[in-house]
């Protein structure tokens, strides 16, 4: 983030501190996707990333100042806020990430090849699995992807709370380690090595070949 | 570059700005030279277009409208709220103001008065409120002037006035107001005369409550 854009963030917030509808509508509009999509991948449940995404803004429009530009961006301190947020949540209810037993008719057209079960980098494999068969349907790319990203969704949701965090903020919302360690309010360093170690733990996920649920319910456990 | 270093930085190849960006050259030469680490750096690059994929699925979600539409009418009923503790505040601080300046009035016209007394002790101009009007008599009336030019009724008791034999101590003060402000001293004021202002002197009692009231008019005009 630039220092315009900061600068620009800090005199947007004094603006809604005066009650400016225009200032919040600026930075509600721009901000807040990010901060929803976090709240989504962290909790994989809508509503309550809605929630989450409202409450992050109501403390704004509440307590403007406790956003201190000094001491970092804004989307770093609406990501502690909704990072706050949802801590608290979890305390509450342990069980909002509970995609694990979800039926997800995608999820079974799966990858039968020895690498990541994830399509389009043009590494997945030989093309001797159905897979790449797949890929070249019409009609079968869309499949593919969803089905990768129904994959790589479920291992993401399934990492512990500290490594889904480094792994939405630095992957899925592209935020650099500084501005990551920002946001979580911890060194570069230890964003680092928490992404390394959720990489490899995601990598593992994946590796996992993937249940078939009907085809379990006559005893067949997974595709071999 | 070993294999254990590769490892270390594995995930970081394609991430610009990172340790292993900067090395992403002799990363790639080991890989070409073992077979376990160049199966890693694909295992790593299809994980990456996994999240980019996840990434892309998710890049166009947001909030619902209801959302900010919630957040702009807390902004409002927040801005209201603000404003009146403003208002509030002013109201208090004028109204402290107005006090403090009635009082140092007061206090300055009690301390002329005295001198007043005794600089001129004959003047057939004293206007001494027990003189005035035998109901009302201030201990320590102050001294108002009535000039050659000017005429005045005798002071009437305002309905709330004190019993004035309890009075210690007191001031005249000449105020001029609006006609219609008469009424709320209980004088009779006709509908057709209550535009413009009149003149009046208002006995006072120490603690600032107005306990008499007489009009002054200029001579050749009406003042009631």
């Amino acid at each position: 983030m630039t220092q315009t854009t900061d600068l620009r963030d800090a005199l947007l917030v004094r603006r809604i501190a005066v009650g400016d509808e225009d200032a919040f509508a600026v930075v509600y509009r721009q901000k807040h996707p990010a901060i929803y999509r976090f709240a989504l991948h962290m909790t994989g449940n809508a509503s309550v990333a809605e929630d989450v995404t409202q409450e992050v803004f109501m403390a704004l429009i509440r307590d403007p100042r406790r956003f201190d530009p000094a001491r970092g961006t804004l989307g770093g301190f609406l990501f502690g806020v909704a990072r706050n947020h949802l801590r608290k949540r979890w305390e509450q209810d342990r069980r909002l990430v509970a995609m694990d037993g979800d039926p997800d008719d995608l999820h079974e057209g799966e990858s039968a090849n020895g690498h990541l079960g994830v399509s389009g980098s043009g590494t997945n494999g030989s093309g001797n699995g159905h897979h790449g068969v797949l890929a070249h349907a019409p009609g079968w790319d869309e499949f593919a992807t969803a089905e990768t990203v129904g994959r790589v969704r479920q291992a993401v949701s399934t990492l512990p709370e500290n490594y889904r965090e480094v792994v939405v903020l630095c992957e899925l919302e592209e935020m650099s380690y500084e501005e990551a360690a920002s946001a979580l309010d911890c060194p570069v360093g230890t964003v680092r090595s928490r992404l390394h170690r959720a990489r490899a733990m995601l990598v593992e996920k994946l590796r996992e070949p993937r249940p078939l649920r009907r085809a379990s319910a006559v005893g067949e456990g997974t595709v071999r | 570059m070993n294999c254990a270093q590769f490892e270390s930085i594995v995930h970081e190849i394609e991430r610009p700005g990172t340790e292993g960006f900067a090395l992403r050259e002799s990363a790639l030469e080991h890989a070409e030279s073992c077979g376990r680490c160049a199966r890693l750096m694909i295992e790593a690059e299809s994980l990456d277009s996994g999240l980019r994929a996840l990434m892309a699925a998710a890049a166009e979600q947001k909030a619902p409208p209801r959302v900010e539409a919630k957040l702009m009418a807390e902004l409002r009923r927040q801005r209201g709220a603000v404003l009146q503790r403003r208002v509030r505040r002013q109201i208090v601080a004028l109204s402290t103001a107005a006090v403090a300046l009635l009082a140092a009035g007061l206090s300055l016209h009690y301390w002329k008065g005295k001198g007043g007394t005794a600089n001129h002790p004959a003047s057939p101009s004293v206007n001494n409120p027990a003189q005035a009007n035998g109901a009302v008599a201030p201990a320590s009336p102050n001294i108002i002037e009535i000039d050659d030019s000017e005429s005045a009724s005798s002071f009437q008791p305002l309905p709330y006035a004190d019993d004035p034999s309890a009075l210690e101590d007191g001031a005249v003060v000449r105020v001029e107001m609006p006609r219609a402000a008469l009424a709320s001293f209980g004088l009779p004021v006709a509908a057709m005369e209550s535009d413009g202002t009149v003149r009046a002197d208002l006995i006072v009692s120490a603690d600032g409550t107005p306990q008499a009231i007489r009009l002054v008019s200029q001579n050749g005009t009406s003042s009631e």
